[in-house]
């Protein structure tokens, strides 16, 4: 049956998964407005830097979130000073590297729907009213729901399945930072055959079910649509 | 009448300048002008959607824009409903969603125009449910018609209100915007490319040329002007009007039609008595004749006083008048032929089947 050890395994994967969905969820929304909507001069430029985590090899993004979360690094230098924790080999550091990961396909989810909407739409609500916010509270969002949805999905299946960038910035220590695929990784290194089957399993169930949920949402948008 | 609106505004863009100085009074006032000579660019700038580089904007002593007091009014503070060239309602809500969004962004001290009324003036009740995305061109004008309003808005902005719609349905939605400005006296500005529409509906006309003002009379006045060749040139006018349904003539094919003391024939179409239908009538499609005809096919026969000739080109625009303005027009052989002159009075013969209704 499940072990302890594999359950662990399990909850670590969703709970960095989901962390690295919601904190690139944000980042991906203003970089999706920025490429759409802005009219700045290098906007090819920042397209380009939003691809580089889907092509480059995982082990690069995960050495360079390593230099910068490290203890000496820019960014966790500071965290180590105002709050004294340090977050390289720890689930949050797989979470982050799950979500950096994930975010080019968070980007290209929300970019799809801003694309679709008439920004005209906008300047309607606000012939009609409403200020910049309201109009984007009550216009915007709602009519990229489509893509905000895929996007979290989309995101949190990807960083389910993240394995180089996370063993590099988060390592694979069991109970810690070990999720699904590491956890695989080291059974299949140490012939635990029976333990792999179930990881896959258990790997499978859950990613599967996520993109199910994304299918039956968009579905269901389409025919209320209708 | 006060001027309503005063706006005296520079724009640049990539493509051309806009460089308009113009006053509006209250009714229905037309911003007339070719595609591209900047027509939509000065709504913008009215509504708050396009900054002009220069200038003041004024509506009712109010300043919308000045560059000099450094005053720019964004457009949810300028209260002015805008209906979009293709209509743009909110997909992802309802009819009655779609027309409540305003009235619910609008305080409610200043909401004097009730949704239940907009319903009733628009004849949306059977529609409040529908989506959108279900609806034909002519209920999207209507809906996003009622949705500009909703704010009580002092002024209603209309780009190409009638653009893109089918023609059976353009004398309904004349007919709503008439009854907008009669009924709920808010002062329009129509922007429109067609000279006939404009003649049909506004009281003063704007022309535009390159972003430049040309003209601002009213449009009977600016037919035939040589220093601007596109007005009435290019396109073949229409009369267009309303008629009240008096009587249906099955057994003669006909439907008779009241417009001021004019009895018209119209070709038998579905309608009802006491119902008001728009009318096309092509101006070219009125026979002028020096003394009245007999024997002849045409079931419309009347008299008119000719009020002006204008020369377009080798055609002659006459306009004639007996209670209602009417534009035919001619070939100069044929004014030479009558002898015809202002003043004298002419029979206008009009073919039945020469009057289209618009619905």
């Amino acid at each position: 049956m499940i072990t302890d050890g594999e359950l662990t395994a399990l909850r670590l994967s969703i709970q960095s998964a989901a962390l690295g969905t919601l904190l690139a969820f944000p980042i991906a929304g203003l970089l999706a407005l920025i490429l759409v909507r802005s009219r700045i001069k290098w906007k090819f430029l920042l397209d380009t830097l939003v691809s580089i985590p889907l092509v480059m090899p995982p082990i690069i993004t995960g050495y360079s979130l390593l230099l910068l979360l490290g203890k000496n690094g820019p960014l966790g230098s500071i965290i180590d000073k105002t709050f004294g924790v340090e977050i390289i080999f720890t689930w949050v550091a797989a979470a982050l590297a799950a979500g950096l990961i994930a975010l080019p396909l968070m980007v290209r989810a929300i970019e799809v729907s801003l694309t679709e909407m008439d920004p005209r739409m906008e300047l309607v609500a606000r012939s009609l009213g409403a200020s910049r916010w309201h109009a984007f509270w009550t216009i915007t969002l709602p009519l990229c729901k489509k893509g905000i949805i895929a996007a979290i999905l989309l995101g949190f299946a990807r960083g389910l399945g993240e394995f180089g960038a996370t063993l590099i910035v988060a390592g694979n220590i069991p109970g810690r930072t070990q999720t699904l695929p590491l956890a695989m990784f080291t059974e299949l290194q140490s012939g635990n055959d029976y333990s792999v089957i179930r990881l896959v399993l258990l790997s499978l169930i859950l990613t599967c079910s996520t993109l199910l949920i994304h299918h039956v949402l968009i579905r269901k948008r389409k025919t209320e649509a209708k | 009448m006060n001027a309503f609106l005063n706006a005296n505004l520079k724009k640049k863009t990539c493509s051309f300048s806009l460089n308009a100085s113009l006053s509006f009074t209250e009714g229905i006032s037309a911003i007339f002008g070719p595609s591209g000579s900047g027509k939509t660019t000065l709504l913008n700038c009215i509504a708050g959607l396009v900054r002009p580089d220069q200038g003041e904007i004024l509506l009712n002593g109010k300043i919308l824009f000045s560059s000099n007091k450094k005053i720019n009014l964004p457009p949810e503070n300028r209260a002015l409903g805008y209906m979009f060239q293709d209509s743009l309602l909110f997909p992802h809500l309802n009819v009655l969603e779609n027309i409540k969004y305003g009235y619910k962004t609008t305080p409610s001290r200043f909401r004097k125009i009730k949704i239940p009324d907009l319903i009733d003036l628009l004849k949306l009740d059977s529609l409040l449910l529908r989506n959108p995305s279900s609806l034909s061109g002519g209920e999207k004008r209507r809906v996003a018609l009622a949705r500009a309003l909703s704010t009580s808005p002092s002024m209603l902005l209309l780009d190409e209100p009638l653009s893109s719609l089918h023609s059976s349905l353009r004398g309904e939605i004349m007919r709503y915007l008439r009854t907008i400005s009669d009924d709920l006296s808010i002062p329009m500005i129509y922007v429109s490319h067609s000279m006939s529409e404009v003649i049909a509906m506004a009281n003063h006309v704007l022309v535009l040329n390159n972003g430049s003002v040309v003209a601002l009379d009213e449009p009977y006045k600016l037919l035939g002007r040589k220093d601007f060749p596109s007005l009435g040139y290019e396109e073949s006018l229409e009369n267009l009007f309303d008629v009240t349904i008096t009587e249906r003539r099955e057994n003669n094919g006909t439907v008779m039609g009241q417009i001021g003391e004019v009895r018209l024939a119209l070709p038998l179409f579905p309608v009802e008595v006491g119902q008001t239908v728009s009318i096309s009538l092509k101006a070219s499609d009125i026979m002028l004749a020096s003394e009245k005809p007999h024997g002849i096919s045409a079931r419309n026969v009347f008299s008119a006083r000719i009020t002006s000739l204008k020369h377009l080109g080798n055609r002659v625009l006459v306009q004639t008048c007996n209670g209602h303005n009417w534009l035919s027009e001619i070939t100069l052989d044929a004014v030479d032929d009558l002898h015809l002159t202002e003043g004298s009075t002419v029979y206008m013969v009009i073919k039945t089947n020469s009057l289209i209704p618009l619905g």
